[in-house]
């Protein structure tokens, strides 16, 4: 780039006060309507989560991991719970197993329900923003039945779950995923076919898997590419129930570009998500055993830890989440913790990815990452 | 796309839009009337003191230390007072789950707005009760 185009150039702070924004700050030099430069600024939403975890035990750790990212606070919430497992060596029991793995694609769907509001809001179809978040209330009243709680459902502890599931959680259940199955159908039609969502963001933000993998994409982002990259299939937990379920990785492989994701294939790849969501829970109903929801002696052993390290990951709605441990003889509190949230690759991506699209693309390709600021910042 | 069929999609709407005035609105005059709370609900708690035995697991739990106690105020044999700090208070529900004489619970209340800052340290007069004054609005009682 030669200096005299940048003479007449123009910098921009998008964020952090900007709706849109969704609390991150981002430098954008413009030259005209073209962005030429982005500089992504993290530090906005830091809570210094991997301090506060060594002044936490074992059993008030995963609420503060859960107040990570409060859409999918289950999801965020259990690999701090798996390191936890695999330090103490805990035995789960299957009952648990099973509705660990309900309630973590429970915890999916809502976080893929509140995207799509908030893309399709970002993008001024509010239709389309308000309708999923009908059906996202309906996942609300099933979080709340069980837990009692909307968002931060504090549901796993080391050994097993917190919370039993009743009959009325059942029809509850139920009752969220056939009403989502059934328009998961209209909702895939009316927005993929929507000639002007279309020509919003189709060849917007394209990337291709080689840049993806290179800045550390994982979970949707990249599968919308056509890569079957899933921790639930590629490193299945076994505390959890994947294995008695019968699913494909959700792809997306748009023939128009092979091997590339733009926008559109992202929305595309969400769905297909959702789909495979529902269809794990409703695999999974019919098979939950009967039998305990907690180990009984989990709660004397999570007290004091055995000195060790353990990393425990899970296949998140933005990627792959991961929290890495290390305790010290008897101790009652982490030696240290390390968080990987998936949205902080996704964000560094911008300054890449965003140089040479328009200003008004640059909301379209920053939302169809799904971003998430709690994930960035810890 | 003809013009027939955007038409008859006007309709739906319209025919959508008319039943929708003939049915109960879906909101609430709240705070004079709320929705129901499941039996889980993770609101304000309740503190029964004839089970309370003061072993303080409540206050060792507690993640934000919402909670403190007072050993010398004592109503029966082993009890204690106890104060709640709803200021720092963020209903994890952990406090209930140490508690194994089942003297310490949530309920269903969530509204918890006070207008000072200090009301909202529930001492043990607040604590171990539920009773308020009713919500009255044009010589109405609600709740």
């Amino acid at each position: 780039m030669s200096p005299d185009i940048l003479d007449g150039s123009m910098d921009i702070w998008f964020g952090p006060q900007h709706v849109s924004a969704h609390g991150w700050a981002t430098k954008l030099t413009l030259v005209g309507d073209y962005i030429v430069e982005c500089d992504p600024n993290a530090g906005y939403f830091h809570r210094s989560a991997e301090k506060v975890l060594e002044f936490k035990n074992f059993r008030q750790g995963p609420l503060v991991l859960e107040r990570m990212c409060m859409l999918e606070a289950f999801l965020a919430e259990y690999p701090y719970v798996a390191a936890v497992e695999k330090i103490a060596e805990l035995e789960i029991p299957e009952r648990a197993k099973v509705m660990r793995t309900i309630m973590m694609e429970m915890s999916r769907i809502h976080s893929i329900q509140f995207w799509w509001g908030q893309f399709n809001a970002e993008l001024g179809f509010f239709t389309m923003a308000l309708w999923p978040w009908v059906d996202r209330e309906y996942s609300l009243d099933v979080f709340e039945e069980l837990t009692g709680s909307r968002h931060t459902v504090s549901f796993s502890t080391p050994g097993g779950v917190k919370y039993d599931f009743t009959e009325k959680v059942m029809t509850q259940l139920n009752r969220a995923i056939d009403r989502f199955e059934d328009r998961l159908v209209k909702f895939k039609d009316m927005q993929l076919g929507s000639p002007t969502f279309r020509a919003r963001t189709e060849n917007i933000g394209l990337y291709d898997v080689k840049q993806g993998l290179k800045w550390g994409l994982s979970g949707p982002p990249i599968k919308a590419c056509g890569v079957p990259m899933d921790l639930r299939k590629d490193d299945p937990d076994p505390n959890l129930a994947y294995d008695m379920v019968d699913f494909d990785v959700p792809i997306t492989e748009n023939p128009e570009h092979p091997g590339q994701s733009d926008a559109f294939d992202r929305m595309e790849q969400r769905f297909a998500e959702a789909e495979t969501a529902v269809s794990i829970i409703k695999q999974l109903i019919p098979q939950i055993p009967e039998g305990d929801i907690v180990d009984p002696k989990a709660r004397g052993k999570a007290n004091r830890l055995p000195e060790g390290e353990a990393y425990a990951r899970v296949e998140g709605t933005r990627g792959i989440t991961s929290v890495w441990l290390k305790t010290e003889e008897k101790g009652q509190t982490a030696y240290r913790a390390k968080i990987r949230g998936p949205c902080i690759a996704s964000y560094y991506a911008l300054k890449d990815l965003v140089p040479g699209s328009k200003f008004a693309d640059f909301i379209v390709i920053f939302g169809s990452l799904d971003p998430y600021p709690g994930w960035w910042d810890r | 796309m003809g013009f027939f069929s955007v038409l008859g999609d006007c309709f739906q709407i319209l025919k959508h839009t008319f039943r929708q005035v003939f049915k109960r609105p879906f909101t609430y005059f709240y705070p004079f009337e709320d929705r129901i709370y499941p039996e889980r609900t993770r609101g304000r708690h309740i503190h029964v003191r004839e089970n309370c035995t003061a072993c303080a697991q409540c206050v060792r739990i507690c993640p934000v230390v919402a909670i403190r106690m007072d050993k010398e105020d004592k109503m029966y044999e082993k009890d204690c007072a106890l104060y709640f700090d709803y200021t720092r208070c963020i209903f994890c529900g952990l406090c209930v789950q140490a508690c194994r004489f089942e003297a310490l619970f949530h309920t269903p209340v969530v509204d918890l707005s006070e207008g000072d800052r200090d009301d909202l340290i529930y001492g043990p007069d607040k604590i171990e009760t539920l009773d308020r004054d009713p919500l009255k609005w044009r010589g109405r009682r609600f709740r």
